[in-house]
């Protein structure tokens, strides 16, 4: 029986190739050969030399939004995980009907376009905004700037993004058998001890996988930190977006495009290393 | 990009052309193609005021179908002549960008539409003009200059100007007392140590024209550098907002023709269709801009006069950016500039 099972793999062992083979090529033509053709651009463009590299490595303005971009990423992610992980759980361990209303309302932020998102923290946020008139009716004349500021632009992101990191730990801890609280409770395990040695490393590849993602995603924010913060807050996609819409560098939008694209393929593997990248998707 | 990444119709049709080289019927196909020419445009309602008063009036003509493409991208008209894929056949720039698409050689030559109209091989349409506006609710007394713009002893409060270095440049200098007359070359370092005494008043740096209605319009900021008809959007929503003329930066806007187009006479046809008289004043009217053929005027109202920068009245309280001896390269100036916002 082992032989004709083995004969039966190795047979079928062409189809998943086969299944995959549209998906293959559509990656090679629209993905493969035009990242490969910035790559190319990013050391020919304006002509054959590393001179964008040493621009982009070298350049203070480069190396100032290269480092805020990671920065504001890193923080945005630790953000959602601080706002996503309680409202999981609470989807996780509520009633249905509790858990289809948080869903829905986590469902419908994510569904709404993230322009129109951002535009609405403006609305919320401004000078004559219902937040500022709170302040003010509270007593709080010498009210702060919220809008155009880090603190907006920080928030907008978390918002736009929670989701991700919302989702990937909900399905996790939905997959959690109740059999092992109970009977890590009934050894005795209470409170946070429960919580520290059994819940959360059980949650902990949701909670990798929704951090990465969300990561990953903030790296190339381009629009929200525009309309809602300040020039500080300029993530490099902005800045690849302005060298080649107003510039025509091409060479060095690509080049600065490469370096982000290294970064990330770097921090994946560290991810990779330790968590496994095949987790990632559940 | 390469070609194979971006198909598009004429990709597309190339391609189908090519299968059937050998059928009769390919170059039928090919000349209705070309018949149909591809404009780019800003989409919305300035696309809505080209559509009625330049393409309509262009198709009845002369019988040339016009569709549009939007938004205008420099890029792509850059892209399109190095992969020989053309997704329009016209578009709008403004000088800045028309120098540096005529020493690239992406754009056709083109004859003078009008005298005086033809600049780097763009055809000069309209006009718009970046100004002074200011919530009336917060200044008794109205600013005058960009000098007024940036004392905040006098004025004081929140400021507005666009995050746009060759735009804000010519300002920062005006308010440090250069005369208009003598601005350009652009003595760039005294530009930039008047921006320093106006950047902690900044309170936003705007970047999209819709962005600097509202935050004129919902207080956000009490003076702003804006482009005049985004100004008198927040006037016209009823915003306690007032505006002048005076030291107002005008800046042309061109169409051009892409290099290398297979449309080209009916792109040239265009250019000068929509350069001409009246269908410029009626575009310039309904976009909110000036028009920048004289003969243009005579079809524009003394009511609607009041509105556009390029009137006898209000341009003579204007300046002209002058991206011809602009003195330092934009490229350059943008990177320092933002490297100066964000630190």
């Amino acid at each position: 029986m082992g032989s004709s099972l083995s004969r039966l793999t190795e047979k079928t062992n062409v189809w998943p190739w086969l299944l995959l083979a549209p998906l293959g090529i559509y990656m090679l033509i629209f993905f493969v050969v035009p990242l490969v053709d910035v790559a190319i651009m990013s050391v020919t463009d304006p002509r054959l030399s590393l001179v964008n590299y040493e621009r982009v490595l070298t350049g203070a303005l480069y190396q100032r939004v290269f480092l805020n971009t990671f920065l504001t990423a890193a923080f945005v992610t630790v953000c959602c995980l601080a706002v996503g992980y309680p409202l999981a759980y609470l989807m996780a361990h509520s009633k249905p009907r509790t858990a289809m209303f948080i869903l829905l309302l986590v469902t419908m932020s994510f569904w709404t376009s993230f322009l129109v998102r951002t535009y609405s923290w403006m609305v919320l946020l401004g000078n004559n905004g219902p937040l500022i008139a709170l302040l003010q009716m509270i007593g709080i004349d010498d009210t702060p700037q919220l809008l155009f500021t880090r603190f907006s632009s920080t928030l907008a992101m978390v918002h736009i993004l929670a989701p991700y990191m919302i989702m990937n730990i909900f399905s996790v801890m939905k997959k959690i058998d109740p059999a092992l609280i109970r009977s890590a409770e009934s050894l005795g395990a209470r409170g946070w001890s429960l919580f520290r040695h059994v819940y959360l490393p059980l949650t902990a590849p949701g909670i990798a996988n929704g951090s990465v993602l969300v990561f990953v995603i903030c790296l190339g924010f381009y629009v929200t930190p525009v309309l809602l913060g300040s020039p500080r807050e300029q993530m490099i996609a902005g800045l690849i977006g302005h060298q080649i819409d107003e510039f025509l560098a091409f060479g060095m939008g690509s080049a600065m495009a490469m370096v982000l694209l290294f970064i990330t393929f770097v921090i994946l593997t560290i991810y990779h290393r330790r968590f496994g990248l095949d987790k990632l998707w559940g | 990009m390469t070609t194979i990444m971006t198909p598009n119709r004429r990709r597309f049709l190339q391609t189908a052309g090519a299968a059937i080289t050998a059928s009769l019927a390919a170059p039928y196909v090919v000349r209705a193609q070309d018949k149909v020419l591809y404009v780019n445009t800003w989409g919305g309602p300035w696309e809505t005021a080209a559509k009625t008063h330049l393409i309509e009036p262009f198709t009845k003509e002369t019988g040339i179908q016009v569709k549009t493409v939007s938004p205008v991208s420099f890029a792509k008209l850059a892209q399109q002549v190095k992969t020989g894929t053309y997704e329009f056949d016209v578009t709008t720039l403004g000088a800045g960008e028309l120098v540096r698409a005529n020493q690239a050689g992406i754009i056709e030559e083109l004859q003078a539409p009008y005298e005086g109209g033809l600049f780097e091989n763009g055809a000069a349409s309209h006009a718009f003009a970046t100004v002074i506006a200011w919530r009336t609710d917060k200044y008794k007394e109205a600013p005058k200059t960009w000098a007024d713009f940036w004392d905040v002893e006098k004025f004081p409060g929140g400021r507005s100007l666009q995050r746009y270095p060759s735009r804000v440049i010519p300002l920062a200098l005006l308010a440090d007392g250069v005369a208009p007359k003598d601005l350009y070359p652009l003595d760039v370092d005294r530009a930039f140590k008047s921006l320093d005494k106006i950047k902690p008043h900044v309170r936003v740096w705007w970047t999209a024209g819709a962005q600097s209605t509202q935050i004129l319009r919902d207080g956000e900021v009490d003076m702003i550098g804006i482009w005049h008809g985004r100004y008198f959007e927040a006037e016209s929503a009823g915003a306690p907002v007032a505006m002048t003329w005076n030291q107002g930066e005008i800046e042309r806007a061109y169409w051009v023709v892409a290099k290398n187009t297979p449309n080209l006479d009916n792109a040239r046809k265009f250019v000068e269709f929509a350069t001409s008289a009246e269908p410029l004043a009626g575009f310039s009217k309904a976009a909110d801009y000036g028009p920048l053929n004289p003969a243009s005027n005579e079809f524009v109202s003394p009511e609607d006069a009041k509105r556009m920068p390029t009137s006898p009245d209000n341009y003579k309280l204007t300046f002209e950016q002058d991206m011809a001896n602009f003195g330092i390269d934009p490229a350059e100036l943008a990177e320092r500039f933002e490297e100066w916002a964000a630190s």
